[in-house]
């Protein structure tokens, strides 16, 4: 049961009759007992709404950032007319703030016996799943008096992916690898090369690449063609502890670290390198591995996007060992974690040597670009203060990386909008100088 | 036509169906019946006792029937009023006015009956009065802490009295300390029984208690010969039962209808001036408030909640460090970590490895083949001691600065 503002404007107005013509109870009771039969009439005439019928169709994943359609199809199965006002019920963060309120709420009118469809737009602004609440229907009589209200539980799922905007730095990147690749064959044999193919030799081939051989049981003269090494192993390691959590502007380093995992993984799977991912901070919080290149990337945007930091401290002993599972082969680890001195100093530097023996690894980390703004801070005292301490926390990441650095760890150290690109050019590095 | 048949699949509605609503009340609905029940039972058998108390009309053991018929029987004419109005017109010089329960009446109704009778010549009796209506109806007369009621003599000259003798008395006492009053039948030194002259030659009788005038002790010692005399004095008895649904029980000065009273007295409130025509329409708005209210209160479905992720900013940890120093004027801590960084950017420019960065004599002349001759004290600026005070250490950063400018731009 509800009631509308026209009761209550009906109810004002009935003051005139009682205030000028019957000052009395009797003229009290003249102007309600109507006002409130019209009311349970109105109530008696309202389309129900437990025998409404609802189904969902629509979108199921979406970009963050972009929009998602969802629709809602009622049928009213009842032989009266359904006017309604519809709430169709989403977290808070499936739309931009300030807009939950015009978004969720539709105006409806179902015949009787009939089925109307309704489009609820989402825009998240987090990445994860969001899960629909109920459905509520205010359903008016037909006065507008009163209503009947009702819920109910229609599930849907819309899964917000990683926005994933480093893409743009994807075909640059592409372009270095083709470089590095056998489609720009390259005649020079090097570390990190393998043998791609024979071909004939046309002047201004190196005659360094002449296969004798193969020249000698063919009559032309055939030239070696190298590529970069495929098939070759990386695996991603993601820390999901507390030093994740920590916010850069409006992200956590864990979303930055993510778009950088996204990045490397979709460079690598065009490189026909095998992508394994693992996240870590004192379980395995989720994993992809032995994947084909072909969808390997949607496996990892996958298992991405329900990951949130965790507010724990990372057992990097376990996270090793975890690692060294996953990697049965000679691998490149990608960790990416924190450089603050505790956790790396106590936690991963002793257990680094069971990876380095083995495994080549690179660690990239997402410096605050809040902190390099603070070191350059001048003017007052406390702007003064704050460069101290700003400039103290590089020297201590600077500090932390060469420490890695001496057990042959590559370190990347970027801001979060330049930490992909920064991490997409190492594994190319690497992969050009065959560390792989 | 096709009928809508049952659907395929089950209901998704979360609102609770009429059977849930039985289901979940039920109990409180049983708890409730029989409260119901309890109370009606208890009121039943429990409540004849006092019903009726001091009604002429009653026969029951503390009704006062059995007076009313005495009287009746001596010639005297006997009426009941319940409202206030009534009780005062028929105050007069040949009448009686008996008040059974003055207690009961609000200080209006007591002024206006003090009014009334005030004047007359006719006598006023008061059963039981306590000291607030004490005050109004007999100002002068004290009424203090009750006595029981047990059989008492006289002990007076009043006529009626003496020609009673005992009577079971008690209850409230009074003291008409330097009145014209006749003290009667005294429990503990204070009468239980007042006559009070009134200077008009009317009489005020307070009784301390209506114990024998009920039907159950009218018929021992002097009970019926007391109430007789008292009650049968003037030719008319008006018997003035208050009740609830007197007017001038419920309202103000002016709504009780004595408009003469009022305008005699010159007092009447603001609503009492307001037409009654706006007062209903108020109400009506109100009425129509607690419409919107309930419009407005109504929410389309719950609140829909969400966990929300930590907001911790990664640069919190530094921020808390600068902010320490500054407390602790760590000037040295801060000087160093300054001088430290400027040092490690320019032996980078300069071609010194990072290693040797910190030593003065390696860095010291690398810098100044860059920049030439140095301008002041080099030393002292890149590894002097710590500044003294705070404006030493702004400008230690500003020339800190201009120097890393200079090998910059050199």
């Amino acid at each position: 049961m509800a009631l509308t503002g026209r009761t209550a404007l009906l109810a004002a107005l009935g003051s005139l009759p009682v205030g000028i013509v019957a000052p009395s109870w009797t003229g009290m009771l003249a102007v309600n007992a109507p006002l409130s039969l019209a009311i349970l009439c109105d109530y008696a005439l309202a389309a129900p709404v437990r025998s409404l019928q609802f189904t969902r169709s629509g979108d199921t994943t979406v970009r963050l950032g972009d929009q998602a359609e969802v629709q809602l199809s009622v049928v009213n199965p009842s032989r009266r007319r359904l006017r309604a006002h519809l709430r169709d019920a989403w977290p808070p963060s499936s739309w931009l703030p300030g807009t939950e309120h015009a978004s969720s709420r539709h105006e409806l009118t179902v015949p009787p016996g009939e089925r109307r469809r309704l489009s609820t737009v989402l825009r998240p602004t987090r990445r994860g799943d969001r899960k629909a609440e109920q459905v509520t229907v205010r359903s008016y009589g037909p006065l507008g008096l009163a209503a009947r209200q009702g819920s109910h539980r229609v599930p849907w799922t819309v899964r917000v992916l990683p926005p994933f905007t480093s893409r743009k730095h994807l075909p640059s990147r592409l372009a270095r690898l083709r470089e590095l690749d056998g489609r720009t064959s390259l005649l020079t044999r090097g570390e990190g090369t393998e043998f791609d193919s024979l071909r004939a030799y046309v002047p201004g081939d190196d005659v360094r690449s002449i296969d004798w051989r193969a020249t000698a049981r063919q009559s032309a003269v055939a030239v070696r063609t190298w590529r970069p090494e495929r098939d070759r192993h990386v695996l991603v390691v993601l820390d999901t502890g507390r030093t994740s959590a920590g916010r850069l502007g409006d992200v956590p380093r864990l979303d930055a670290a993510m778009d950088a995992t996204l990045l490397l993984t979709a460079l690598a799977a065009r490189a026909g390198d095998r992508v394994g991912l693992l996240a870590y901070s004192r379980r395995v919080r989720a994993r992809v591995q032995g994947r084909a290149t072909g969808e390997v990337l949607a496996a990892v945007v996958d298992a991405l996007t329900p990951l949130e930091p965790e507010l724990v401290e990372t057992d990097a002993r376990g996270l090793v060992a975890a690692a060294l599972a996953h990697a049965p082969r000679r691998s490149l680890i990608v960790l990416l974690t924190s450089l603050d001195a505790a956790p790396v100093e106590e936690g991963l530097l002793p257990v680094l040597p069971q990876l380095t023996q083995r495994h080549t690894v690179l660690l990239a980390a997402v410096s605050d670009p809040q902190v390099a703004g603070m070191a350059d801070a001048r003017g007052t005292v406390d702007a003064i203060y704050e460069a101290a301490a700003g400039a103290e926390a590089e020297a201590q990441r600077r500090r932390t990386a060469d420490k890695l650095k001496r057990y042959g760890v590559v370190v990347v150290d970027a801001p979060p909008d330049t930490l992909a690109p920064a991490l997409a050019d190492a594994y190319l590095a690497l992969k050009a100088a065959g560390r792989l | 036509m096709t009928a809508v048949t049952t659907p395929s699949s089950p209901s998704t509605s979360t609102s609770v169906t009429p059977h849930q609503v039985w289901l979940r009340t039920r109990g409180l609905l049983l708890a409730v019946l029989l409260l119901v029940v309890a109370a009606i039972a208890l009121a039943a058998t429990r409540s004849g006792d006092q019903h009726g108390r001091l009604d002429p009309r009653s026969a029951g053991p503390y009704g006062s029937r059995a007076i009313a018929e005495l009287l009746k029987d001596h010639g005297i004419s006997f009426r009941v009023v319940t409202t206030l109005r009534d009780a005062t017109t028929a105050a007069g010089s040949d009448t009686t006015l008996l008040v059974t329960t003055p207690n009961l009446l609000t200080p209006h109704q007591q002024n206006t009956l003090r009014t009334a009778t005030s004047g007359t010549v006719g006598r006023t009796v008061l059963l039981g009065a306590d000291p607030t209506s004490v005050s109004r109806l007999a100002p002068g007369v004290q009424a203090k802490p009750p006595a029981s009621v047990v059989t008492r003599p006289p002990a007076c000259l009043l006529p009626a009295a003496r020609r009673a003798g005992s009577v079971e008395t008690g209850g409230v006492r009074y003291d008409a300390n330097g009145l014209d009053a006749i003290a009667c039948y005294p429990a503990a030194g204070l009468p239980s029984v007042l006559l009070l002259r009134q200077p008009a030659g009317g009489d005020t009788v307070l009784l301390g208690s209506a114990d024998f005038l009920y039907n159950e002790r009218l018929d021992r010692q002097g009970n019926a010969s007391l109430a007789l005399q008292l009650l049968g004095s003037r030719p008319h008895l008006t018997w003035y039962l208050p009740s609830l649904t007197d007017p001038s029980a419920t309202g103000g000065p002016a709504d009780d209808g004595n408009a003469d009273n009022n305008t005699a007295n010159g007092e009447s409130s603001f609503i009492g001036l307001i037409p009654s025509g706006w007062l209903w329409g108020t109400q009506q708005l109100a009425v129509a408030a607690v419409l919107a209210a309930v419009w407005r209160a109504r929410r389309l479905g719950p609140l829909v909640t969400e966990r929300l992720p930590v907001a911790i900013r990664a640069s919190e940890s530094t921020e808390g460090r600068a902010r320490l120093s500054r407390k602790a004027n760590a000037r040295d801590r801060a000087a160093a970590s300054l001088r430290h960084a400027t040092r490690t950017r320019m032996a980078s420019l300069v071609g010194v490895s990072p290693r040797e960065a910190h030593l003065p004599a390696v860095l010291l002349p690398a810098l100044s083949a860059r920049i030439g001759p140095a301008p002041g004290d080099l030393d002292v600026l890149l590894f002097g001691p710590a500044p003294a005070e705070d404006s030493a250490l702004v400008l230690l950063a500003d020339r800190l600065d201009s120097l890393e400018r200079e090998v910059r731009t050199s």
